[in-house]
């Protein structure tokens, strides 16, 4: 309460502070991106923007920057700013800082002077240790503000005066590789807009315990949105290869939609690279729908067959075995089934299930070695949630004289759902994307020109198996699969239409559609127990 | 372990000092003869928690149709002793049961006793309130349900048998005994995580009644509920007396004496010190360490 009205108070003294603050932080953050543009090559480096060319306007961002966080730093020591400082920046500090210099010494002794400990072992030492101390020594306003000032302004002031520019190359004996200024130098300042955000950000707030805070905030925020910006890169490079090739011949009104048992139809959106077929020489547009189909049935079965298994063990493990040695082994066991490197559960099925069921590569062994590939993870979650369950609707429920099954079906399972579907997401994530099981058991043909028609072909027979499916039994296609075979060996058959570049990236495309729509699915049936689990 | 040991010496110190020994404590309450049935006979109990003894041979015979209140110092095996008598216990794996329990004269430590059916029969409420998250309503069809006297949904209205009405009537009667009602009949299908601590302990006691039980065992029901919501109880519990045999344990010495009959006091240690008529115990008890512990200079 005190604080706050302090901060009040204070605030009116503390705006020169904010004022230079805040553009500081503009700029940083600004340069931040701007770096990881040049990085990725959306700019390029050698171009000029307001009479300099991208680098020498890094240089001068960071020339601007030192100057506004050293000024802060240094108004507030003498002061004419209105901050609540601690004694010293601390010792985490300074070891950054002194861990940074140390760095630094090291590389730039390494270029020019040599590779022999004894130049570079002394000069890092001494670096460091300046470090170290111009962090921790000075009171928190200088030890937070200058010694990062000082770091960018001299790799600010290099780059303006031309030491470092694009073709500024660092080649240190001690490593056969070059590191080129035109990638090097926007890594360094990227590295510097960081140190810039966080004496920016503790500035803001008058160092102390608050700016400590806000400092901390602004550089996690950071680092959160550069993985979100990781994420989102990684989307958008699908999505830019792979759009032209999903759009051919595509229309908003041009499909039709057709309502069974009626002899309507609707005008519907068409996309013919989704709902083609791949392989015949009859289409005009080869699409990916086989493989879409064959992806979709090896999720579904893995998740038919590794469901209930899971949660059925995890059900035994934890309300009908004693737990002891054999539960813990069970789930040693269990967390060293799903650490399994793929390949081996390929190899698995391969040697044993396949000559066992199907003679051949089929759907239906690639469900079951995909199947045992998830129930780990299934097993794992759903126990840890079953265990999370409160005894005491157990109790509740034994006390109203109501059976253990009944109590496990309608109180116990329901309240573990949650956690038992996050797991499912996890793993159907992982074998939707699965390749390397897929070569050995299920691959057929990797451009068929039919989709696998599981739901036709069941017969039944009175004896057993008593059904059987033929499709099951036969390979098919599958997006990674196909993926994989376009990429490697370059076979796509039609290459007037697409080149095997264009055709991959279309199906990497649809595999991410496909399974943000597994996992938009997964989600939105958590929420659904959540809610019925819990007053929202 | 050794410390109970010691507690027992001083007590009986205590005893002698104020003139009494436990012979004459045992005789002149072990003859106590309430009006009417004995629901609920209990012969030599001990329960044992690993090695540490949490009821000392205790012997009682609870009477059908009336309250019968169990009192005594925190920790002195109240709720232990109410556990044994539905067979709770069972579920605490260090927990051991000695003796007999005889439920309408059949021995439930006996043999095949069939826990479920016995658990209809003898409804429990806990100390802490422990609804399901699931819905209001169907905390309260929860057991019905499951014991098949209510069938709703797809499959049995396709059967034509369809308890959508009963269902309303049961929760309504059983919200209304519980003086639930009136705060949640606009919201039946909400969560009842969502309720105060009050009324999910009220929900638990109605969730108790709806299926239906001959005795019902309460552990401090009203400890987590205003002065209002108490009278509501005690009456409700008063009124249950009527049609069913309740058991009650409380730490409010003045509710022990408006709602029960009978009332029996344990001391630390698991000892049963005295049994009879509320009215006996609180105006005048046998033992000097029961009227201590009533006038609270002792426990
Ligand atoms: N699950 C258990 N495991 C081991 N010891 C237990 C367990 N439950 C109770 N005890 C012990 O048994 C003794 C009696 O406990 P109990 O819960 O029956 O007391 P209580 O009379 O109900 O007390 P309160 O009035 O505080 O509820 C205590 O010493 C307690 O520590
Ligand atoms: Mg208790």
């Amino acid at each position: 309460m005190s604080n706050a009205t302090e901060t009040e108070l204070r605030a009116g003294h503390s705006t020169l502070g904010r004022q230079v603050a805040l553009p500081v932080l503009g700029l940083a953050f600004l340069t931040f991106l701007a770096t990881w543009a040049t990085t990725f090559q959306w700019i390029d480096e050698t171009r000029t923007v307001l009479g300099m060319t991208v680098l020498t306007l890094f240089g001068v961002a960071l020339l601007l920057m030192a100057a506004g966080v050293a000024g802060i730093g240094v108004l507030s020591r003498f002061g004419f700013l209105d901050t609540t400082p601690s004694p010293t920046a601390g010792l985490p500090v300074g070891i950054v800082f002194g861990t940074l210099w140390a760095f630094i010494g090291m590389a730039v002794s390494l270029q020019y002077i040599g590779n022999t400990i004894v130049y570079w072992g002394p000069i890092a030492f001494v670096l460091g240790a300046v470090g170290l101390l111009t962090a921790t020594l000075p009171r928190e306003d200088i030890g937070s503000t200058v010694p990062s000032a000082v770091l960018l302004a001299v790799l600010g002031g290099l780059i303006v005066a031309g030491v470092l520019d694009a073709t500024w190359v660092y080649e240190a004996e001690w490593t056969g590789a070059i590191f080129p200024g035109s990638e090097l130098i926007p890594l360094l300042v990227s590295v510097a807009t960081l140190l810039g955000v966080w004496s920016a950000g503790k500035a803001k707030e008058g160092f102390g315990a608050q700016g400590r805070e806000v400092g901390a905030f602004y550089i996690i925020g950071t680092v959160v949105f550069s993985m979100l910006s990781v994420l989102a890169l990684l989307i958008w490079f699908i999505v830019k290869n792979g759009l032209d090739t999903f759009l051919t011949g595509a229309s908003l009104t041009g499909g039709h939609l057709n309502v069974p048992f009626a002899s309507i139809s609707f005008p519907f959106i068409e996309v013919p690279f989704v709902t083609n077929v791949t392989g015949s020489l009859f289409v005009e547009t080869p699409g990916v729908m086989p493989a879409v189909v064959g992806t979709l049935w090896l999720v579904f079965g893995a998740v038919l067959f590794a469901v209930p298994l899971g949660v059925g063990a995890a059900v035994f493990l934890t309300e009908y075995a004693d737990q002891g040695r054999f539960t813990q082994v069970v789930e040693v066991a269990t967390n060293g089934l799903w650490s399994t490197p793929s390949i081996v559960f390929g190899l698995f099925g391969l040697a044993f299930l396949v000559p066992r069921i199907s003679g051949g590569n089929s759907i239906f062994v690639g469900q079951l070695v995909l199947g045992f590939m998830l129930l780990p993870l299934v097993l794992i979650t759903s126990w840890e949630s079953i265990k999370a369950v409160p005894d005491e609707y157990r109790d509740a429920s034994a006390a109203l004289g109501v059976s253990k099954w009944q109590t496990i079906r309608s109180v116990v399972i329901p309240a573990a759902m949650p956690g038992t579907i996050t797991g499912v997401i996890l793993g159907v994530g992982r074998i939707a994307g699965e390749t390397a099981p897929l070569l050995l058991v299920f691959g057929g043909a990797p451009y068929p020109s039919k989709s696998p028609n599981v739901v036709g072909q069941f017969s039944f027979s009175t004896e057993p198996p008593f059904i059987t499916n033929q499709a099951l039994l036969e390979p098919a296609s599958a997006l990674p699969y196909q993926l994989y075979a376009t990429i490697t060996a370059g076979v796509f058959p039609r290459p007037e239409i697409y080149s095997n570049q264009e055709f991959g990236w279309g199906t990497a495309l649809v595999l991410l559609l496909v399974v943000l729509g597994l996992y938009a699915i997964g989600v939105a049936s958590r929420l659904y127990f959540r809610r019925k689990l819990h007053y929202e | 372990m050794s410390s109970n040991t010691v507690d027992t010496d001083q007590m009986d110190s205590q005893l002698t000092t104020s003139g009494e020994t436990a012979e004459d404590i045992e005789d002149a309450w072990s003859d106590y003869q309430f009006q009417g049935e004995a629901k609920l006979s209990v012969e030599d109990l001990d329960v044992y928690y690993g090695d540490e003894q949490a009821i000392q041979s205790v012997s009682m015979n609870i009477p059908e149709e009336s309250v019968t209140a169990l009192i005594g110092p925190s920790g002195c095996g109240k709720s232990t002793f109410l556990r044994c008598l539905n067979r709770m216990n069972d579920r605490i794996s260090s927990a051991r049961v000695e003796g007999s329990v005889e439920f309408d004269g059949e021995n439930i430590y006996g043999g095949r006793t069939n826990l479920v059916e016995l658990r209809k029969r003898i409804g429990m409420v806990f100390q802490a309130p422990n609804p399901f998250p699931k819905s209001i309503k169907d905390n309260i069809s929860y057991g019905p349900r499951k014991h098949g006297d209510l069938e709703t949904g797809l499959l049995p209205s396709l059967l034509g048998r369809d308890d959508t009405a009963e269902e309303m009537d049961l929760v309504e009667r059983c919200l209304k005994q519980a003086a639930l009602w009136d705060e949640v009949n606009d919201r039946l299908d909400d969560n009842a995580l969502g309720l105060s601590g009050g009324q999910q302990q009220r929900l638990c006691i109605a969730r108790c009644l709806a299926v239906d039980p001959d005795v019902i065992l309460m552990d401090e029901p009203a400890s987590a509920l205003d002065p209002i919501a108490t009278a509501k109880i005690e009456d409700l519990i008063e009124q249950l007396a009527e049609e069913y045999t309740v058991v009650v344990v409380t730490h409010n010495m003045q509710q022990a004496a408006r709602i029960s009959d009978q009332t029996a006091v344990f001391l630390t240690g698991g000892e049963l010190v005295e049994y009879d008529d509320t009215e006996k115990i609180f105006e005048n008890p046998e033992s000097q360490r029961v009227d201590d512990y009533i006038t609270g200079k002792f426990g």
